[in-house]
């Protein structure tokens, strides 16, 4: 009986074989990760390696033309949605994290207010991007209806930084343009003396008349004289800063919309890196009398920017693989003929870009699509590579 | 005060105070306006809840407000097609949901074991050189970009492991599934080795002290210490495979289906609503248009719903070691 209280050899050995067993178990599964990893990486260097070049990085996308392909514009489009979103999405997702980490108010509307914001952030985070997607098609790009949407041919409900004009062709075979002023139409027929502007930029006053020869004969004269009743085709002039509501399919659309994707993401590592400054650092400023704006603004802040720019770099690595969201927004654009002029026009983007090549039916895309992985892949890992390199000093010189 | 003393006292250079500051009427008012500024900021992401609810609600009912589709049929209906045949919509959500089901149902099968049995190994066992491999690549894992996933579905998924196994469509199921399933691997790894390490020292040492292998004390012992956490990780994964889009979008192909076959195409909610942008072929105001709402409005409530199950299970979890 007293046998009982002591182990059987047997049995032990038996025991220690199943548990060393498991452990080898484990290692095997947990490397199919890698396995996948390398896979993967192989069979898009494989595909795309050979395509990578300075025509490929700088050209654009042609119809059933792969080889000719590049994916320039993609790649601005990309960095200009980034950095907009960021610009957006950063200084509100750092304000969320500050008011929610030191700002514990006493007042019992604002303190569930605190516990609602908190709650929503997590769940926010679970929100697919495709939903987000569909909020910046129906608030941005559409406005709610609010005022009517942008239609072909007719005038934008509300806009700055455009200037419109109408052309014609005078009786010299010259086209000038004079200022549209309250007309709406996109073609109106002339009936009055305008002041024009010629192609060389002078100023002079179109005169009509009725008959070709009720005009000078002289070819330069003739310049100065257009038929009556001759036909004016409307024309805008978009400065850089060209805006109008609703934002309408544009890549302010789509980087408002990216920045709602990441906020969550953002606040929650600045969250993190707010929670992680000591203490006792808040406490020497309060005892110094300083105030709780002046405590976060000149020690908390400062302590805790490593970290949250190290988060701020990981969200924005997000929004620049996210294609969802880009694709409800802005529709699956692979190149536009003007480039991007202001923050109105549309742009492709690289996730976009790919999505589309490979799902084109010429199979050379394929390769293309790889490539244009490739570099997607490059600049996130390089976005990474600064992120880790934050993380670690910020490590260092806390401890 | 002079501007070393604080290195002195061990604190961090770099977060050295610049002080003397003064407590005067006007820092109070500058307080004042710094709060009410963060408070808007907090403000935009209950605007974002909030906008995507209403957007929802009120366009969905722009769906249902029409005599040809009810809320009953869209519910029930086992067939979905865009526009008018025989005069009348088929808006019956079935054939997306059931397509939706099945690929998480694939990526589950795969990303739950996976993920486990790499959380398991991770906390109770990875050597520090096999974890200094293992770490990154989830990270890199995670973060490779889903378009990138879908991509490697059709071009390499389908070709290579699928097609010698039988009759598989070049779109199918399995393909998307495998995928979704790939990158939930990173998510429940991390979320459930977060769970496993959150079990204290005590737990694990006592298990040794009765004599229990390493196998026993993991699976009698942690295991069952950290489920809670285990299982809101798994919801999160069932989440957001629901709600993965680009993979899906590439290589689930474009056709609704209700069916149970795994090989063949099968749209899913997320497939069809970015299908729908991708053509550019919906007028906003026809039912095509309000139906991507709908869709989206259920996706909403299903992944809402899974997340916050999560994190209840989560919360009651937290409080039985505090």
């Amino acid at each position: 009986m007293a046998n009982d209280y002591y182990s059987n050899p047997k049995k032990e050995s038996g025991r220690k074989l199943k548990s060393n067993v498991f452990a080898m178990v484990c290692l095997v599964i947990s490397s199919l990760a890698v396995v996948i990893l390398i896979t993967l990486l192989a069979t898009i260097f494989i595909s795309g390696g050979s395509w990578l070049n300075w025509e490929f990085l700088s050209g654009v996308h042609k119809e059933d033309n792969p080889e000719g392909s590049g994916i320039g514009q993609a790649v601005l489009g990309s960095a200009l949605i980034c950095l907009l979103c960021a610009s957006v999405a950063i200084p509100i997702g750092i304000g969320t994290a500050i008011f929610l980490e030191e700002f514990q108010p006493r007042n019992k509307i604002l303190r569930s207010l605190h516990g609602l914001v908190q709650l929503n952030i997590s769940n926010l985070a679970g929100v697919p991007s495709i939903v987000y997607g569909i909020l910046g098609l129906t608030t941005f790009v559409y406005l709610f209806n609010l005022v009517p949407s942008i239609q072909v041919n007719k005038p934008i409900p509300w806009e700055v930084g455009a200037t419109h004009f109408y052309q014609t062709k005078t009786l010299g075979r010259t086209f000038v343009k004079f200022p549209a002023g309250d007309r709406e139409e996109t073609s109106i027929k002339l009936t009055q003396n305008e002041m024009c502007v010629d192609a060389d930029g002078n100023t002079f006053e179109l005169k009509l008349v009725d008959k070709r020869s009720e005009a000078p004969k002289d070819p330069e004269l003739k310049k100065g004289y257009a038929l009556r009743g001759r036909s004016a085709s409307r024309l805008t002039e978009r400065s850089p800063w060209y805006f109008h509501l609703p934002l309408g399919k544009s890549l302010l659309s789509a980087a408002l919309t990216l920045a709602l994707v990441i906020l969550p993401i953002v606040i929650i590592s600045s969250q993190e890196a707010i929670r992680a400054v000591p203490r006792s650092i808040r406490e020497a400023a309060f005892g110094m009398g300083a105030t709780r704006w002046q405590v976060v603004r000149k020690t908390v802040l400062p302590a805790a920017t490593p970290g949250i720019m190290t988060g701020a770099i990981l969200s924005m690595s997000r929004a620049i693989g996210e294609a969802a969201p880009v694709l409800a927004v802005m529709g699956g654009v692979l190149g536009t003929t003007s480039g991007i002029k202001s923050l109105m026009d549309q742009t492709p983007v690289l996730p976009v870009t790919i999505y589309r090549w490979a799902g084109d039916e010429n199979a050379g895309f394929e390769n293309a699509s790889s490539a244009a992985i490739i570099v997607l892949l490059g600049v996130l890992l390089i976005m990474n590579s600064i992120a880790i390199l934050l993380r670690n000093r910020y490590e260092k010189k806390l401890s | 005060m002079s501007s070393s003393s604080v290195s002195e006292t061990g604190g961090p250079n770099f977060v050295r105070p610049n002080f003397p500051v003064k407590s005067s009427a006007r820092s109070h008012r500058n307080q004042a306006i710094m709060v009410s500024l963060l408070i808007g900021c907090a403000l935009v992401t209950l605007g974002t809840t909030v906008g995507i609810i209403y957007m929802l609600i009120k366009e969905s009912m722009g769906f249902f407000a029409g005599d040809d589709i009810n809320l009953w049929e869209f519910l029930t209906g086992t067939k979905w097609s865009v526009g008018r045949t025989q005069g009348k919509f088929d808006y019956g959500i079935w054939p997306l949901l059931s397509g939706t089901l099945r690929i998480t149902a694939i990526a589950m099968i795969l990303a739950l074991p996976l993920g486990l049995v790499t959380a398991i190994y991770l906390s109770e066992y990875a050597p520090k050189s096999v974890r200094a491999i293992l770490k990154p690549t989830l990270e890199i894992l995670a973060g490779i970009p889903t378009v990138v996933l879908g991509f490697f579905a059709v071009k390499f998924i389908t070709p290579n492991l699928l097609a010698p196994l039988g009759e598989f469509k070049t779109f199918n199921a399995t393909a998307a599934g495998i995928a979704v399933g790939i990158l939930c691997i990173p998510l429940v790894a991390s979320l459930a080795e977060d769970a496993l390490r959150a079990v204290p020292r005590t737990l694990r040492e006592g298990a040794y002290g009765l004599g229990s292998t390493k196998l026993e004390t993991t699976l009698k012992v942690i295991v069952p210490a950290a489920l809670s956490g285990i299982i809101s990780a798994f919801l999160l994964a069932v989440a957001r495979a629901i709600g993965e889009t680009m993979v899906v979008a590439l290589a689930a192909g474009s056709s609704p289906t209700f069916t149970m076959d795994p090989r063949g195409p099968s749209q899913t909610m997320t497939g069809f609503i970015v299908h729908t942008f991708q053509s550019e072929s919906v007028v906003p105001g026809t039912p095509g248009y309000y139906s991507i709402y709908a869709v989206a409005a259920l996706l909403f409530l299903i992944t809402f719903g899974i997340t916050l199950i999560g994190q209840i299970v989560r919360m009651r979890y937290r409080e039985e070691y505090n």
